[in-house]
């Protein structure tokens, strides 16, 4: 793109000008608006118009199962886009979606530490958690059969996946309710794709048992 | 995934696998595995049961309506509503009155102040929409005459019915052609007249059952857009030209014949 490479031409050459750094090296300058705005011809405005609104509901869904209300979820997403907004130069075009989704998962989880420590307890040591989870629970449940599963209803499968630790919820729904790929999980919450399929592989095997004991 | 996961646990990767997250070789390996490995093959199909699930069962739920427009005001990029004040209230009862007398109102205020329902911003914001790339592709309209009976007939078989178009070319306002616009996912048939160097958009939006109302006109972008309900269907005219004279327009083709 031709963007990037004026973008790159800049600051490579104040980065020569102003360090002489090993040419090789990742580009680290801050992007000032004036550059890309000069080259595209967009505003701010209309960068985040582009680049965030497209992805307002799948915002709004995630910030609704982190927080577990609506309220909360409206406020998280206002504050997520005005972050969004001001660091609307800082994203490449690469992924808007996952890059939105990081704002809004950190901003949901600041929110909470902020307002509400207490939906917080136990969160913060995810180590804590996923062994907790591992060491009972999983071995005294049955697994519920295939057509039992097919049963649930909406208002206990939507009950079930909100009692599920905040790891495994979080990345249950941005996999099976939005659709990212592992990578963009692993983006989004900031973990290697290895912990994502564990804790995807654990959040599931919660779910389907936590059904089973509720149909039974 | 790239890396080899052959030693990880096999209930991992069968979410992997479910997800078609696992390259060709794993996948394969997998598959053979579960061909003899019934609590691997259930695993497999209870994932596959809990995504369906997922799927069709957990309500999909829209932001609430107004978070997106509280989410452009608070980025400066529109003004936020203000709460009607009886200042307001006693503006847009005057409006009322006005528009009940059946004079063309002409109000230049705020649309803030003339707080139009939801409905009606969605299908001005489509229309003005509508008019915008209509300037910036080559040509403003799909079919170009200056002939009503060129025009008209252009519409058949595209929408149910064709628009109500009239020659209005003694006035000054020539026609120029039409275009189909779409308003929601609804077509919208589009006339355009000339008036010396401006270009007028009158879209024909489908508004059964909706009481007739006299043109108001608000300003949208930088244009003028005046809209009213005659015969079941919403009128909006746009355009950069004096307010003026799209009221006169407005006038006009209200008053014309379409027979004649």
């Amino acid at each position: 793109m031709t963007i990037v490479s004026i973008h790159a031409d800049r600051a490579m050459a104040r980065q020569v000008v102003w360090s002489g750094d090993r040419p090789g090296d990742p580009i680290q300058t801050s992007r000032r608006d004036g550059d890309t705005a000069m080259a595209t011809g967009e505003d701010d405005k209309a960068r985040f118009a582009r680049i965030v609104l497209p992805h307002l509901a799948d915002a709004y869904s995630l910030a609704r199962w982190i927080t577990g209300n609506r309220t909360d979820a409206d406020d998280v997403v206002q504050d997520a886009c005005l972050r969004a907004f001001r660091a609307i130069w800082s994203t490449a075009d690469g992924n808007p979606r996952a890059w939105v989704l990081t704002i809004v998962r950190n901003t949901a989880y600041t929110w909470l530490r902020k307002n509400r420590p207490a939906a917080l307890v136990g969160v913060e040591d995810l180590e804590a958690v996923e062994n907790a989870q591992a060491a009972h629970g999983d071995a005294e449940a049955e697994t519920p059969e295939t057509a039992l599963i097919a049963k649930t209803d909406s208002a206990h499968l939507e009950a079930a996946i909100a009692a599920l630790p905040a790891p495994f919820r979080e990345t249950l729904v941005l996999r099976d309710v939005q659709g990212l790929s592992y990578r963009e999980i692993a983006e989004v919450t900031g973990v290697p794709i290895g912990t994502v399929m564990s804790r995807l592989a654990r959040g599931r095997s919660q779910l389907i048992k936590s059904i089973g004991r509720k149909a039974s | 995934m790239t890396r080899s996961v052959v030693h990880d646990d096999p209930t991992r990767l069968v979410h992997a696998y479910v997800d078609g997250e696992l390259d060709p070789a794993n996948a394969l390996a997998l598959e053979t595995r579960m061909a003899t490995d019934a609590g691997l093959a259930a695993e497999c199909e209870r994932v596959d049961a809990l995504q369906r699930l997922i799927r069709q069962r957990l309500p999909r739920e829209a932001p609430p309506p107004g978070l997106r427009a509280r989410i452009e005001a608070s980025v400066g990029m529109r003004r936020p509503r203000v709460q009607p004040t009886w200042r307001a209230l006693a503006a847009s009862i005057a409006l009322t009155a006005m528009v009940a007398s059946g004079a063309t109102s002409i109000v230049l205020t705020p649309t803030s102040l003339v707080r139009a329902p939801d409905r009606t911003d969605t299908v001005r914001d489509a229309v003005v929409a509508g008019h915008i790339r209509s300037l910036m592709a080559p040509q403003p309209f799909d079919v170009a005459s200056s002939d009503k009976h060129t025009v008209k007939p252009w519409f058949n078989g595209k929408i149910p019915e064709a628009p109500r178009v009239v020659d209005l070319a003694r006035d000054d306002f020539p026609l120029a052609g039409g275009r189909l616009d779409v308003v929601g996912q609804t077509p919208a048939p589009t006339l355009v007249y000339r008036h010396r160097k401006h270009l007028i958009s009158l879209t024909a939006v489908p508004a059964a059952g909706q009481a007739t109302t006299a043109p108001v006109l608000r300003t949208l972008g930088g244009y003028n857009v005046l809209d009213w309900t005659e015969d079941g269907i919403a009128y909006w005219a746009i355009s950069d030209m004096a307010a003026a004279d799209l009221d006169k327009f407005a006038t006009l083709f209200r008053a014309a014949s379409p027979d004649q």
